[in-house]
């Protein structure tokens, strides 16, 4: 027989329970279909963000059907599961070592055949540190594509959300780089620090400061990570005709 | 008798009998020159003359003499009877009595002094059944003579009988192959056949249709119909596939005869051999019937491999899937991705996202017809559509729609799987106990019957080899199915469990298939990661495609039917391309050909290896009207496809052609006999034209005359008689 108190303390902890994990297991998939797997190279800092991945993959599964896993894979490009990992983040800093030649040509296939991308130089200096490297070794890994401004009517904009402008920790610049293959884009590119954006530490503060947008400028860098990382996942789907009337209603709003 | 009724033929040389001339003149000269002094000259004159005509005689004989005698002698005429004995010549007759072909009988054979008999009396006659093609006939047999086949070509049958006849007569209605080559040969005299006034009759002419169509595209047939006597009547045109009615159009007749053209256009929506017709009906005081109706054959494709695909979320496996059907030029694909649940938080204005609903009631009320295959990608339906759309996926799939189940853990974690209406399709079910595994990587390998299905059996070409699946890389996560009966497991897990990876079946008319697995795009990058390409993954994507559709590129038999329209009474021949075998030629002989008559019946094939690796020829013969079946069987499927036997009088215009006739014995130099009185004579009056002569040429020759030896012998007894009585002798 349980006593009142016992009855009382296990409602209590059951209904704690239910407020910090409950909504988790609801939201979440059993078995994650999406992980990030962040490329390591030599040289520079090639992980200036360290706390952003679990806060984005929290927002996309708050906001998406995405199931997601929060922890991070760390791999490079001689690890021989990178074709493994559909969606590649890399980011940097400061200048770092080129790559091999065998890297070059390991990563030419990975984003040639299916691979994809999102590279972003957190310091936002153009033609300086980890953006003049980056850019030169882009170059040489596919040399007949060039790295450039993706149109305003790129599916990485419309993905998910419907967006006009790129936010971030900075602003460097309003829009996405791309480097697009028979439309695909394996490569997409941004100097304004999207993760830092995102980045929160274990009290769901965040990490750093936006400018000069705020925090308008944050939840845009959400809602750009959220279209990279469905657009990765749904390559062109959003160009299909059927979303043409629907998203030229909405844009007219 | 003159002159010139003499010929010469000298038997020595000219010059000779010139020089025994002369020789014979001296001899008279010398002769004359020595009795003139005794006998004086006018005695020594005749007596040297009469020597000189004696000898002049007898070396005269050398010419040769010969005197000719011409005689003027006459032929009597011979001609050609021809009687039509074409399909149309069975048709009735003026006033409905008999046929044709009985008129023409009764012409030649009937009344007190039957034509045929008269002619006979007068001419050399010959007697010919002129039908597809020509035969000599006796008198005899012409009662027995009965109409069927095609219509004969004139030309070549007036030809034939040049040079043996003085002219033809033809019997016919007028349905005859004839073109005017401006040559006049053989006369030709027409006795016409039939009633044109009360010839009433509605034909289709002509039916122009492509024998190849793409589903969901119009298809427009083009029809020609002529009319005898129904001016002034409104009537239907119906186009039918089988029994069912597909589209209908009035035309309106306004003078007779009269060729009316239209177009039946229907929009065709389920694939295969369809048999179509184009038919009037039958209208009161027809003569002929059976010439309403044409029958033809369609085949209906797809233009593009439509899919209605349905992804639960996003995922690598949606995007490469999509990959691979957008890379694809014959598929025509229509995704859409659930990409938020109603329990994801909306944070954003409406207009901000890009986000639109799903047509679901569009989609699997109205629209679902019209895909080949509905696709669910990890969708875990019941949260979405209900099950009155469910139920239609179902029928959709029972009336020959396909359905395909891309794995993951949605598939696994709605019960709508499980027991609901879709469970019946699936060829799998799920074992019970865990449904999603994911701790331990699954390889995969071939089942002994994705060896041989055409879905998983790759040529090298196409990237496949022997231990492809060996080493492809392990998936992440399977779904934990088992097979059901009558399904079939083409890839299945490499381990002790042997779960089932790829499977296929059927459900109704239509097929199945399920991929337990959300990783599937690992065996594209796997291979891609190894520098061997993706081409495997795309094929395997591609042929899953084209097996659940039915596409023809997957049979593994290709019938190639004859080009020409067959017959009944004729042998057939198909070509067939058994792809396997083109591919690594292996012992023949296993190949199978049944051909079924339009009764359904098996009738007797031939089937014989050509020397083209792969290709084989089939023959049979084809008796009857109607649609034969031929079926072609093969270890690795079978294929079938439909040949159309038109009717003989299918497209027949029996109309009597009278006006045909007349230019046809115009062009001749011959006559159209309209009048049955008086025939006798005017054949006379072409037999006279026709008669023919020829000149008995006779030689005498003179010199065996005994006139000739006997004026020799009174020339040479005068003289020497002279000579006696004046004392020379």
């Amino acid at each position: 027989m349980m006593s009142r108190r016992s009855l009382f303390l296990l409602v209590l902890g059951l209904t704690a329970w239910f407020f910090f994990y409950g909504p988790k297991l609801v939201l979440a998939a059993p078995f994650p279909q999406f992980f990030l797997a962040q490329l390591k190279y030599r040289g520079g800092e090639w992980d200036p963000n360290t706390q952003s991945v679990e806060a984005i993959i929290e927002e996309l599964e708050l906001r998406t059907s995405v199931s997601g896993m929060k922890e991070r894979r760390i791999v490079t490009l001689s690890d021989p599961n990178l074709f493994f990992c559909p969606f590649l983040y890399m980011a940097g800093k400061y200048d770092f070592e080129p790559f091999t030649p065998q890297e070059r040509e390991t990563f030419r296939r990975f984003l040639t055949y299916g691979g994809f991308l999102f590279a972003e130089d957190t310091l936002g200096v153009k033609g300086v540190g980890f953006d003049r490297v980056f850019r030169a070794e882009m170059s040489r890994v596919l040399p007949n594509h060039e790295l450039k401004r993706l149109p305003s009517d790129h599916s990485v904009y419309r993905s998910f959300y419907l967006m006009d402008s790129i936010g971030g920790r900075q602003k460097v610049n309003p829009y996405l780089e791309g480097i697009t293959i028979n439309n695909w884009t394996p490569v997409i590119y941004s100097q304004n620090d999207l993760t830092g954006a995102w980045a929160r530490d274990r009290f769901g503060k965040w990490v750093n400061m936006c400018v000069p947008g705020g925090e308008p400028q944050r939840s845009s860098a959400v809602k750009a990570g959220i279209n990279i990382v469905v657009y990765s996942l749904t390559s062109d789907y959003k160009k299909d005709l059927v979303h043409h009337p629907f998203i030229k209603r909405r844009q007219a709003q | 008798m003159s002159l010139s009724q003499i010929i010469i033929a000298p038997v020595i040389p000219f010059w000779l009998i010139s020089l025994l001339f002369a020789l014979g003149w001296v001899l008279a000269i010398v002769q004359y020159w020595l009795i003139q002094r005794r006998l004086g000259r006018s005695r020594a004159l005749r007596l040297s003359l009469l020597r000189l005509g004696a000898i002049s005689l007898l070396i005269s004989f050398s010419l040769n003499p010969s005197l000719v005698v011409k005689k003027d002698n006459k032929l009597s005429s011979s001609l050609a009877v021809l009687v039509d004995t074409s399909e149309s010549m069975g048709l009735a007759g003026p006033e409905g009595n008999g046929s044709r072909l009985d008129e023409a009988k009764a012409l030649l054979l009937g009344g007190p002094k039957p034509l045929l008999k008269s002619l006979e009396e007068r001419y050399e006659v010959r007697l010919y059944a002129f039908g597809e093609s020509l035969r000599s006939i006796e008198t005899t047999e012409l009662a027995g003579l009965k109409a069927g086949g095609k219509m004969g070509d004139l030309n070549d049958t007036l030809g034939k009988l040049d040079g043996k006849n003085a002219f033809a007569i033809l019997l016919s209605d007028g349905n005859l192959k004839w073109e005017n080559t401006d040559s006049a040969g053989l006369p030709l005299l027409a006795l016409p056949l039939g009633d044109p006034k009360g010839y009433r009759d509605l034909l289709i002419k002509e039916v122009r249709a492509p024998s190849l169509a793409f589903r969901g595209r119009p298809v427009s047939i083009d029809v020609n119909i002529k009319s005898f006597g129904y001016n002034g009547r409104t009537l239907p045109v119906l186009l039918k596939d089988g029994e069912r009615l597909l589209t209908a159009k009035s035309v309106r007749i306004d003078e007779s005869p009269a060729q009316v053209s239209l177009s039946l256009s229907f929009t065709p929506e389920e694939l295969g051999h369809h048999k179509l017709s184009v038919s009037i009906p039958p209208q009161f005081g027809e003569s002929l019937t059976s010439n309403n109706t044409m029958n033809l054959s369609l085949k209906v494709v797809r233009d593009k491999i439509r899919i209605l695909m349905v992804s639960g979320s996003p995922s690598s496996s949606y995007r490469f899937m999509r990959m691979a059907l957008k890379n694809d030029p014959s598929i025509d694909l229509l995704s859409f991705v659930i990409l938020r649940t109603p329990s994801n938080v909306m944070n954003v204005p409406v207009q901000e996202q890009s986000l639109i609903p799903f047509p679901i009631e569009t989609l699997f009320s109205r629209e679902i017809k019209n895909f080949d295959l509905v696709l669910f990608d990890n969708f875990p339906y019941p949260l979405y559509i209900g099950p009155n759309h469910a139920e239609s996926v179902k029928e959709f799939v029972k009336e020959g729609g396909s359905f395909a189940i891309m794995g993951g853990p949605n598939f696994s974690s709605e019960g709508g799987y499980l027991n609901g209406p879709l469970s019946e399709i699936l060829p799998t079910r799920f074992t019970g106990n865990e449904n999603y595994r994911r701790d331990s990587p699954s390889w995969a390998r071939l089942s002994r019957a994705g060896v041989a299905h055409p879905i998983t059996r790759f040529f090298s070409s196409e990237g496949g080899h022997p231990d492809l699946w060996s080493g492809m890389p392990a998936l992440d996560g399977i779904n934990l199915v088992e097979p059901k009966s009558p399904g079939l497991v083409l890839i299945e897990s490499d381990d002790t469990s042997r779960s089932p990876i790829l499977s296929i079946g059927s459900y109704g008319r239509g097929r199945a298939l399920v991929l337990a697995t959300d990783y599937s795009w690992k065996w594209y990058m796997g291979r891609v990661a190894e520098g061997k390409g993706g081409l495997a993954y795309l094929r395997l994507m591609e042929r899953m495609m084209r097996w659940l559709t039915k596409d023809p590129s997957l049979d593994p038999v290709v019938i190639t039917l004859p080009e020409r329209t067959i017959t009944a009474g004729q042998e057939t021949e198909v070509r067939i391309k058994v792809r396997e075998e083109e591919v690594s030629p292996k012992p023949r002989g296993r190949v199978l050909l049944s051909v079924f008559s339009p009764a359904g019946m098996k009738i007797g094939s031939l089937l014989k290896p050509t020397r083209e690796s792969g290709e084989y020829l089939g023959s049979f013969p084809v008796e009857k009207i109607g649609t034969y079946k031929v079926k072609v069987e093969t270890p690795a499927g079978s294929v079938e496809e439909s040949i159309v036997i038109p009717g003989p009088l299918e497209g027949l215009d029996a109309a009597p052609d009278h006006e045909k006739l007349r230019k046809v014995s115009s062009a001749s130099g011959g006559k159209l006999l309209f009048s049955r009185d008086g025939l006798l004579k005017e054949i006379g009056v072409y037999a006279e034209k026709g008669e023919k002569h020829f000149i008995e040429e006779r030689r005498l020759p003179l010199w065996g005359s005994p006139y000739a030896f006997a004026l020799i012998l009174v020339l040479l007894v005068t003289e020497w008689y002279l000579r006696r009585r004046w004392g020379l002798i």
